[in-house]
């Protein structure tokens, strides 16, 4: 574990370098040495080593050496970029990396494959979608990708062919933070950490799950000694290194320490009553749900003493409105993962930090910009990938009814997904076609979703590595990696609106294809490519920019287009009155006070404002409509909690065999405190069992005081059965096989906090 | 002297990540399972009251060099700006130098068989006016890097502003490196 291990590894010398490699069918290696092709100049893109997807730029040295920095016309990241963006090189060069359509050759999962031409595996997959959708209705077919530009193409695919069943990985990570914030605000809000002064973080792992801009802003906010952050985590995370205070908060039981915080301020009178009366409505429900969570009732939950929950409600109100309650990323740690993120919501707006420097503030898209400016600022794009709705149930009721009703109709619930498989209820699912989605490693129990996915008929993977979940389909499609592809634009928007696109660095290293020319080919294939506006890049580009050769010119030079809009914020006279300066127009937007407060009283809720309370969510899930204490419990009966997170070094399930990042980290032992592992008997590096009802599974120990005795902590993404990722075979433990299917309430999130015991093995 | 370089390390920005890292092992081709710079990380205390140390390591890019002094061929040669270099061509992999540098800064290249070490990316960048590549790609501005003759740099200013360390300063090998040292860091 050289990563966490104070180590002088300068002079160990490789002696292993020579030793005979068995070449992968159909991967890079197997075609011996391939000349590359690009140009010396820089070519700015976006990166796609993580889902961050942060602007960067490539120069191709003499047709070898691909060196990849951040893009500085993108200001919030200057030349940065993380060890896996700078890694992108290692990747594209991976011998292990596959380059030939593969179609099985064995029996599912046995791994025998034979090579095959693109138009053979594309023909093979269009004829049995199109004997599938025959057979048993498109809704028998699964449609999954993670979230992006791929994802927003494989939906509309899946919607042309007729399919309501489409997931992204939002049910595996955000999906808590998405509904809380929808029933809240009717959208997700954003975080002003620069002008923040006060920041309480619930292990927002910013220091080890990096986005650039982000992780910048936070670096620059914890190295300021005038500012104050506070970090909650079971574990000495780097983030919590960086705290002026770090607690070590019991798992799962961030909603106890936050209910307590509400219910001090609310005790106290201490929380900015005119924000709540002016924009927000069911205040007087939160006051009955909190009068009897008292820093006292808080402190056998979390372990924190009921002082510090005081000291910090004080800190955090003077502060206000310069302070962020932060909601993190992902943060599926109990049941009731969307009451916990509601509560830090609900603190967010009783300090009233909305639309504030410092605070936290709506995405001013392109649209919402021009609508205020009263002209067009900023140009808006047509949506390249349409998707009419499909009058067909869900398989998983998600945006439907039951207990998923609550659920993103879009996104859906991929815990879901086994056991409807295996009951072939509601109806008959007989397909998946997965693009760069890897469910084996990334979802709860993947030994019961192999068992369903044995059961289909027929499974395509797209990816550029043989992965766990690419050994049990029938053809894996390599992709090119992003460096070799041209993509759409992509939006982004924070306190101002900019647009990214991706722009190819080198020809593709063999014959790989993008998703773009894959799904196109395969709508044309199977008779509906006037599905689509456009039938190639340069096309899609031009009808998603409406024709705008400028924006075009401006993407492929410079990868970011940004449209010098003044950072607007509604509730800051500040900066209202420089926007109005800038578009005189938009003045007629202003109240009495110079704010666009009417901003904040027209949302995307059902009221139109803040939703303290939500009356829907109340009927359907009793005790759901404001934030409550609830099923807070992550032991279920075991003596410790295993939890599992990000390395600065890997994402998700993606990168674990990349030569220089599994150079960094190649395997992840379990954290454990030296008192947890003297009871069990346990040395430094020492094998055990982590078990509990779902499964046993081996691991080694890495005992640390970085953690709380009662709890343990795996890096996600190692204990890969896949033996084609050879640098990865067999290391480590994959979390995922010891966590329930049950997903957290109302949201639909995997909960990836689970109760185990330790077995000496 | 025609350039005084300087190297800062802010351990407070420093979060341990690698980019730096990796950025080298890209530009400098340094092969796999070596290092030219690597960032520790170490956990220090006793549950709950702990501290996390933050170490770069590589070259300090000495004043004073006890690497070019042992050095039987002068393959490890100091520039007119300062620079510890070494000159592939007369290095006969002694390993005189690897013991001398108090920093262990040097390590043998298994594919050329021959002394190496961080160079501050001199010929790929630093003779071009640009950073070497780990403060390039720094993700949270941890590294500056400059001529502190110029008054107006950001290294100049910056290193005015703090304090800093100079690793094993008593030694009197005065590095071009210096430290600004965490103040979150473990007790000791």
């Amino acid at each position: 574990m050289a990563y966490f291990q104070a180590r002088r590894d300068f002079l160990k010398v490789v002696t292993t370098g020579a030793s005979a490699t068995v070449l992968i069918p159909g991967s890079l290696g197997a075609l011996g040495n391939v000349a590359l092709k690009g140009e010396d100049k820089f070519i700015r893109s976006i990166c796609e080593m993580c889902s961050s997807r942060c602007p960067m730029e490539a120069r191709v040295i003499n047709g070898k050496t691909v060196l990849l920095q951040g893009n500085a016309f993108a200001k919030e990241m200057g030349t940065s970029l993380c060890a896996r963006g700078v890694a992108g090189a290692s990747q594209l060069y991976d011998t292990q990396r596959l380059v030939v359509p593969l179609i099985r050759a064995g029996k599912r999962g046995e791994n025998k494959w034979r090579e095959a031409s693109w138009d053979e595996a594309l023909s093979l997959i269009s004829t049995k979608l199109s004997a599938l959708k025959e057979r048993y209705g498109a809704r028998s077919v699964l449609f999954s990708a993670k979230t992006g530009e791929q994802y927003d193409l494989l939906r509309s695919f899946a919607s042309a062919f007729g399919s309501p069943n489409v997931f992204s990985h939002w049910s595996s990570c955000p999906i808590a933070i998405e509904s809380a914030f929808e029933h809240t605000f009717g959208e997700k809000l954003h975080r002003d950490f620069e002008n923040a002064t006060y920041i309480l973080n619930f292990g927002h792992n910013l220091f080890e799950g990096l986005d650039i801009p982000l992780t910048k802003a936070m670096a620059h906010f914890s190295a300021n000694p005038s500012k104050k952050l506070v970090v909650l985590d079971p574990r000495f995370s780097v983030i919590a290194s960086k705290a002026n205070e770090w607690h070590p908060i019991k798992a799962g039981s961030d909603l106890a320490f936050v209910l307590a915080l509400l219910h001090v301020w609310i005790r106290d009178g201490k929380y900015d009553k005119k924000f709540i009366e002016q924009y927000t409505i069911g205040f007087d429900k939160l006051v009955d749900s909190v009068k009897e969570t008292t820093p006292q009732w808080q402190q056998s939950l979390t372990g924190i003493d009921a002082k510090v929950v005081e000291r910090i409600a004080a800190e955090i109100y003077e502060a206000a409105p310069r302070c962020i309650i932060d909601w993190g990323h992902k943060a599926t740690t109990t049941k009731a993962e969307y009451q916990r993120t509601r509560a830090i919501l609900m603190a967010n707006i009783l300090m009233g930090n909305v639309e504030k420097e410092g605070g936290i503030y709506f995405a001013k898209t392109a649209e919402r910009i021009n609508t205020l400016a009263k002209e067009m600022i900023v140009p808006e794009l047509n949506d390249p990938y349409p998707r009419p709705r499909i009058h067909e149930p869900r398989m998983d009721g998600a945006g439907e009814g039951g207990k998923h009703r609550f659920v993103s109709r879009s996104h859906g619930v991929l815990t879901a997904i086994p056991e409807a498989i295996l009951s072939q209820t509601p109806y008959e699912i007989k397909g998946w076609f997965l693009t760069r989605h890897n469910p084996l490693i990334t979802v709860a129990h993947p030994q019961k979703m192999k068992e369903a996915m044995d059961q289909l008929e027929f499974i395509v993977v797209n990816d550029i590595y043989l992965s766990d979940t690419a050994m049990m389909a029938d053809v894996v499609l390599p992709e090119s990696t992003y460096l070799e592809r041209d993509e759409g634009i992509s939006k982004s928007a924070f306190k101002t609106p900019s647009y990214a696109m991706r722009n190819r660095i080198v020809e593709p290293m063999h014959q790989n294809r993008s998703l773009i020319e894959i799904i196109r080919d395969l709508a044309e294939r199977m008779g509906f490519g006037s599905h689509y506006a456009w039938k190639n890049i340069p096309e899609l580009r031009a009808y998603q920019a409406k024709g705008n050769a400028e924006l075009l010119q401006t993407l492929l030079m410079r990868g970011v287009a940004s449209f010098d809009v003044p950072p607007l914020l509604a509730l800051q006279s500040s900066s209202v009155e420089s926007f109005c300066e800038r578009y005189p127009k938009s003045s007629g937007w202003r109240d009495s006070q110079g704010l666009f407060s009417h901003f904040l009283n027209h949302l995307k809720t059902p009221s139109g404002k803040i939703e303290m309370y939500c009356d829907e969510v109340e009927r359907a899930f009793s005790g759901y409509g404001v934030p409550r204490a609830v099923d807070m419990d992550v032991t279920q009966g075991f003596a410790y909690v295993l939890t599992s997170g990000k390395s600065a070094v890997h994402t998700n399930g993606h990168t674990q065999n990349v030569p220089y990042l599994h150079m960094l980290l190649s395997d992840n032992p379990i954290w454990m405190n030296p008192l947890t592992a003297k009871a069990h008997g346990l040395k430094q590096g020492d094998t055990f069992y982590l078990q509990n009802d779902i499964s046993k599974e081996k691991a080694t120990v890495f005992i640390t005081e970085g953690i709380r005795p009662d709890t343990l902590f795996a890096y996600m993404g190692f204990g890969r059965d896949t033996p084609q990722l050879k640098r990865t075979h067999g290391k480590g433990t994959n979390a995922s096989k010891l966590l329930s299917l049950e997903s957290a309430t109302l949201c639909g999130a995997m909960i990836t906090n689970v109760g185990v015991n330790i077995i000496k093995a | 002297m025609e350039k005084q370089y300087r190297l800062l390390y802010d351990e407070n920005l420093c979060i341990g990540c690698q980019a730096c890292n990796v950025a080298c092992r890209v530009e400098n081709s340094v092969p796999d399972d070596v290092y030219r710079l690597q960032v520790h990380l170490q956990t220090k205390g006793e549950f709950p009251n702990l501290g996390m140390n933050f170490e770069r390591l590589s070259c300090m890019m000495c004043e004073n060099p006890p690497c070019v002094s042992v050095c039987p061929t002068n393959a490890s040669f100091q520039s007119k700006d300062g620079l510890v270099h070494i000159d592939e061509r007369a290095c006969i992999t002694c390993k005189y130098c690897i013991l001398a540098c108090p920093y262990h800064a040097r390590f043998i290249n298994p594919l050329k068989n021959v002394v190496e070490k961080c160079d501050f990316c001199y010929e790929t960048r630093v003779s071009k006016e640009l950073s070497p590549a780990c403060v390039s790609i720094c993700p949270t501005d941890a590294l500056s890097f400059g001529d502190m003759r110029q008054k107006n740099s950001f290294v100049h200013q910056k290193s005015n502003k703090e304090v800093l360390v100079f690793p094993k300063a008593h030694l009197g090998t005065k590095p071009k490196v210096a430290f600004i040292p965490n103040r979150k860091g473990a007790k000791s």
